[in-house]
């Protein structure tokens, strides 16, 4: 069980992704490149490894978290799920991705200070906005956010520190 | 601690129609009266219409033709916000070189909140921009600009003139976004004309009937039947030959006769699909009932159907005392103001009461509460504190006792340069240190005396009556035999108010 617990805390960043240093990313993470994670965002891997793809965008106060289900606790037995976030993802202001069966396709906006509880799969090209009830949009389309990723790839770093790869360390 | 100061919680009393309590941010005071107004003492009149989002002004007659929506601007469909207009670049091939391709502007609607776009319900991107957003339709501008010179036909047959070159110009104006035809608009047009013309005959043989009856003036305030627009109707000066004449015109043009066919009904109904109780539902597809009924001539079930529909527009409102027809509230024409002509609200006449502190208020204990008495007027007020009677009528609220200061409170005018100015003296008011907590500039804090006397669970609510002098500044200066006594004379008004203090200490 030790063992499950230890392995690899590491979070690796990809080459072309932007990950500010005042972002909070802990445990096991993976982050593709052209990613831009704006400072105050938190990715939080408690109960198993978040694996996130490319070109997502994830603002600030944006909350993704793989945690333990509610009726389990941490010292028991848990098999530690991946969390998947694909690409071309948008995670508006506030937003929270919690838990460890919401699996994030292509293409998804989740607006600002939406949670998502669910166990379920988003499927592709959803938005989720609206307060209160959760509302889904189909477009048909992916956005085009290549625009907003290169400009905050070239602004970003005028204003914050990066946060570059940590080598695995742990090893058990 | 800024619960305290939540507008509710100090209620004052108008005496209208109605026993109102609301608070003093609430209310207006018609000084020519001297008593308080609430919202619903008052008439409201609507003063002129605006488009919330792009600003332009309209007058009454324009917007009710357009139906009270605005020309340019769209709501999202799907979350009501304002939709904006979003231009791409698509390689087109050139006018007149078909191999050759170059960048066109496209243009479509996006929604930045839910990220709805025109291209969802196949909505054609439109390459002209909106040049002739500005231009205002104006029954007689249009002739005018047309070179049209039968201007007396305008003001028989306005709406019908209006509405055909509308629809020319709409296309033009807001940019050509394709709008939807009604299914049913024709027939509807056709069915409010014939009506409008039922009403006018019926009223013609009143009229008559009342001519043949008397044989003076008419009457100039005619009830209208299906609205058939105030233009029609307009009274010019020299009125009663001009009328007269008027009818017999109307008669001789008005040969046209609409005829409408009745609606029929049909005894076979579509039926329903075979798989309607099978077939899984997507909801994404389904629009809510919110967004289906915002548009009610098609009311779509998909959400492939949804339309953007033109912004309405807001009105700016002026407010008249009912008793004596003064103004209380007119604000500015201009839509980008936000001040008013005209502003007679209640704060800035009457001293207002806030609570400042609350002690842990316990069954029939009495307790020290804070209040503050601010002043809003320039000169000294007199404020004296009274509590209500056995059998006041008023006096429904109140769950406890209270013990008022007997003095009388002295409030110092309010002096707009004191902040600035600090060689000014410090006004020497003699105060009881019992009863005056501390003074600053025009404010007071002073103590009274709560005794709760009901055990239930609610709030602990306090009345008292407040009875200050008001000088009424409207009022024109008598000429006194003395000569050079421009004082106003002070008018002594009594307020109800009521305080909620919040529950009782567990």
């Amino acid at each position: 069980m030790a063992d499950k617990l230890n392995a690899q805390k590491s979070v690796k960043i990809a080459a072309g992704a932007v990950v500010c240093v005042e972002s909070e990313i802990r445990g096991d993470v993976t982050i593709g490149t052209r990613t831009v994670v704006h400072p105050k965002a938190r990715i939080i891997a408690e109960a198993g490894p978040i694996v996130i793809g490319e070109g997502n965008l994830i603002e600030e106060q944006a909350l993704i978290i793989n945690s333990y289900p509610e009726n389990i606790t941490p010292d028991s037995e848990v098999e530690p799920k991946t969390m998947t976030i694909g690409t071309n993802n948008v995670f508006e202001v506030g937003c929270a991705d919690v838990g460890r069966n919401v699996i994030l396709t292509s293409g998804c906006i989740i607006g600002a200070f939406c949670q998502v509880n669910t166990c379920e799969v988003i499927p592709e090209n959803t938005v989720i906005y609206g307060s209160g009830c959760m509302r889904r949009v189909q477009t048909e389309r992916p956005q085009p956010q290549t625009l907003q990723l290169d400009f905050l790839m070239k602004i970003l770093p005028n204003y914050h520190h990066l946060k570059k790869t940590i080598k695995a360390s742990h090893t058990t | 601690m800024a619960s305290l100061l939540h507008p509710d919680r100090v209620v004052y009393l108008v005496r209208g129609q109605k026993r109102i309590r609301a608070p003093l941010s609430q209310l207006y005071f018609c000084r020519y009266c001297s008593e308080l107004r609430s919202l619903e003492c008052v008439s409201h009149e609507v003063d002129s219409h605006y488009c919330p989002s792009c600003l332009e002004n309209m007058p009454s007659a324009e917007a009710k033709l357009k139906k009270n929506r605005c020309a340019n601007c769209f709501d999202c469909p799907c979350c009501m916000h304002t939709l904006s207009t979003r231009a791409t670049n698509i390689p087109a091939p050139l006018a007149d070189d078909p191999t050759k391709t170059t960048m066109k502007k496209a243009y479509y609607l996006a929604c930045g909140f839910c990220r709805w776009t025109s291209r969802d319900v196949g909505m054609a991107d439109k390459s002209v921009g909106r040049h002739l957003s500005n231009f205002h339709i104006n029954g007689v501008g249009i002739l005018l600009a047309l070179g049209t010179p039968q201007l007396s036909v305008v003001n028989l047959r306005y709406d019908q003139l209006s509405l055909m070159f509308w629809s020319i110009l709409s296309v033009a104006a807001s940019g050509g976004w394709q709008e939807p035809e009604n299914p049913h608009g024709q027939r509807i047009s056709k069915l409010i004309e014939y009506y409008q013309q039922l009403a006018h005959r019926e009223k013609q043989e009143r009229d008559r009937k009342k001519l043949a009856r008397r044989r003076q003036c008419m009457p100039l305030a005619f009830s209208e039947k299906y609205g058939l627009g105030t233009r029609l109707h307009r009274q010019r000066p020299g009125a009663p030959i001009a009328t007269l004449a008027g009818l017999s015109l109307k008669e001789g043009e008005d040969q046209k006769e609409i005829t409408i066919e009745p609606a029929q009904a049909l005894d076979e109904v579509e039926p329903l699909p075979e798989d309607c109780y099978t077939r899984p539902i997507s909801l994404p597809e389904v629009t809510t009932l919110r967004q289906r009924l915002l548009q009610p001539d098609f009311q779509p079930a998909g959400a492939s159907q949804l339309h953007p529909r033109h912004k309405h527009l807001l009105m700016k409102r002026s407010l008249r005392c009912r008793k004596c027809e003064h103004n209380l509230s007119k604000p500015e024409f201009n839509p980008t103001s936000i001040k008013f002509k005209i502003q007679l609200v209640a704060v800035s006449y009457i001293p207002e009461v806030r609570i400042m502190s609350i002690p842990n208020l316990r069954f029939m204990k009495e307790s020290q509460v804070l209040l503050t008495l601010t002043n809003p007027v320039e000169n000294i007020t007199h404020v004296t504190l009274a509590l209500c009677e056995e059998d006041d009528p008023d006096d429904i609220n109140s769950t406890s006792k209270v013990l008022v200061p007997s003095k009388e409170l002295v409030l110092a005018g309010k002096d707009a340069a004191a902040e600035y100015d600090e060689l000014a003296e410090p006004q020497d008011f003699q105060d009881d240190p019992d009863i005056v907590a501390f003074r600053k500039s025009n404010k007071i804090g002073f103590f009274i005396k709560v005794v709760p006397l009901k055990e239930e669970d609610t709030d602990v609510t306090v009345s008292f009556r407040m009875r200050h002098d008001f000088r009424n500044l409207a009022a024109p200066i008598r000429q006194s035999e003395e000569g050079g006594d421009a004082a106003h004379e002070a008018v002594w008004l009594t307020h109800h108010v009521e305080l909620r203090l919040g529950p009782l200490a567990p």
